[in-house]
């Protein structure tokens, strides 16, 4: 492998995956993960399917009394997943403020404040909640980065209130923010007057419209996801964390995905029905099975090729890995095998995700299997997770099953390849 | 001995800690030994003599390095295989060397 390009690949990706405002955004999604995942499985509890003549959903019913059980969950998703933008606009403000050693608190209630201000009002003056969820995502991301860049280039100025030695360290921090955030309320405020007067519509939908309505469109496609899974794996052969480094472009842009997905789902639309065939639930849950490069199939090619060897590197390897493996934690096997930087791993390690994310789209365009109507934590096991993200399908266990059995299939002649070598080089000693 | 591992979310790292605390029992050192994510890292310097990477963040080596270095705690990426083949106690020799270079 050509050194200097590599260095290259990994300085670039490197400053990718340490660049400040990136790093708050993604930092800001992980933040609110909880609540969406919360969220999320709130919607599937109150839609799931019945085992035969167990169903739940009228058993909770018959105890609550019909409709209240699913008015709990009902409840939950309207304070996590149909809050998302005013979540994120404050955790990504956090994110950066703490970066810059600024008071990260006061930045985030700013940026809280700075979009409440933003949303469109409804005529009986309540706060529009098609605005607060993930259409306002990119307003939310938007607005938090240029506040918080204001709030810290206000808070080291002069221009801020400074108490005498003694006083209690939560009051002068509140004076110190008090005159940084009357300025940037004033101007997020002359800023929505403006719009009013001028454009007639609010800054959600100009944003909306212009920028992530687009950007889902092409989101939703096959080549955006084979280009992530492709990408993806191309950093995690390199040795870098792919997820995390993509990570704060696309969670912006596939979560409004899959919150629109769940919410019809919990309208009653069933997970045939709903609009979006790619998301992040997709991916992990059809494509990263075991970790990136699906390597839970890996590992079962692995036992499959050296049953005979017990002490084999490549058995020892696998056994190690397997336990996390199941929960998706694969750098065991990545850094162990290894498959970073091995040249007989490259192709199966690209080429095996980049397959079962054809394979796994058409499957659902076609109608086979449902698309996905839930986030779940990404630790969740292959099968469960299968049947979780359709909204309780068998068709999306089915689906798992033949691509993990696909990538076996798939890896054994490069697995049988890398002994081959593993051997001769022994030999050679 | 204070030494922290640093990985995307603190969770391959984990397996790995479990390991050191095992060798570095084996070899009566007496060391406290955390895995975290590299967003919280900045809130755990207190006390602290020695960062870890893992590998799959080594992007983020000089960001750290700028950022603990300062404070005399040293800094070492992880050695990949002995990582993925989750070596404690090669690990925990690799954190000795680095101390006492």
């Amino acid at each position: 492998m050509n050194n200097k390009f590599m260095q290259k690949f990994i300085e670039i990706a490197g400053r990718i995956g340490a660049q400040r405002h990136l790093v708050a955004i993604r930092d800001g999604f992980v933040a609110i993960m909880p609540l969406i995942i919360v969220g999320s499985l709130a919607v599937l509890i109150n839609n799931f399917p019945p085992f035969g003549s167990f169903n739940l959903v009228s058993i909770l019913n018959g105890i609550f009394g019909e409709g209240n059980w699913q008015e709990v969950g009902g409840s939950i998703w309207n304070g996590t997943f149909a809050v998302l933008g005013l979540l994120i606009a404050f955790s990504i403000a956090y994110n950066l403020a703490k970066s810059y050693d600024v008071d990260g608190l006061a930045a985030g209630l700013l940026s809280a404040a700075a979009y409440i201000m933003l949303v469109p009002v409804t005529e009986d003056w309540g706060l529009n909640f098609a605005w607060l969820g993930a259409q306002g995502l990119f307003v939310a991301i938007i607005l938090s980065l240029i506040i918080t860049e204001l709030f810290r280039v206000l808070v080291r100025s002069k221009f801020t209130i400074k108490m005498p030695e003694g006083v209690p360290e939560g009051v002068a921090k509140s004076f110190k923010a008090l005159i940084p955030s009357i300025l940037i309320l004033i101007l997020v405020g002359l800023f929505q007057a403006l719009m009013n007067v001028f454009a007639e519509m609010s800054i959600f939908e100009v944003i909306f419209n212009a920028i992530q309505k687009p950007l889902q469109g092409l989101s939703n496609t096959l080549p955006a996801a084979i280009i992530i899974a492709f990408l993806n794996h191309l950093l995690w052969f390199f040795g870098l964390h792919g997820t995390n480094i993509l990570g704060s472009v696309i969670e912006p842009i596939y979560l409004p995905l899959i919150e629109k997905n769940a919410d019809l789902f919990a309208s009653g639309v069933s997970a045939f029905d709903v609009p979006y065939i790619v998301t992040k639930p997709f991916l992990d849950s059809y494509v990263y099975m075991g970790g990136s490069g699906t390597t839970i199939a890996l590992i079962i090619a692995i036992f499959i090729v050296v049953r005979n060897e017990q002490k084999h590197p490549y058995r020892e390897v696998a056994k190690l890995s397997a336990p996390a493996g199941l929960f998706n934690i694969n750098e065991p096997v990545i850094f162990g095998l290894p498959i970073v930087l091995n040249p007989v791993m490259l192709i199966p390690f690209i080429l095996i995700p980049v397959t079962l994310t054809i394979i796994s789209y058409f499957a659902i365009s076609t109608g086979l299997v449902p698309k996905t109507v839930a986030i779940l934590p990404w630790t969740t096991p292959p099968i469960l997770s299968g049947y979780l993200v359709t909204g309780g399908s068998w068709r999306g266990i089915a689906l798992q099953i033949f691509n993990i059995a696909l990538a076996v299939i798939m890896y054994i002649p490069f697995v049988m390849a890398g002994v081959r070598t593993l051997k001769q080089k022994m030999g050679g000693l | 001995m204070k030494i922290l591992l640093v990985c995307s979310a603190g969770m391959s790292t984990s397996m790995l800690v479990k390991k050191m605390r095992a060798a570095a029992d084996e070899k009566n050192l007496v060391a406290e030994i955390e895995a975290v994510p590299e967003s919280q890292l900045k809130n755990s310097l207190e006390g602290l003599d020695i960062v870890l990477i893992g590998p799959q963040v080594r992007y983020l080596e000089k960001k750290i390095r700028e950022q603990v270095e300062p404070k005399g705690i040293k800094v070492d990426v992880i050695d990949s295989i002995a990582y993925g083949m989750i070596q404690g106690d090669k690990v925990l020799n690799q954190a000795i060397e680095l101390l006492n270079k």
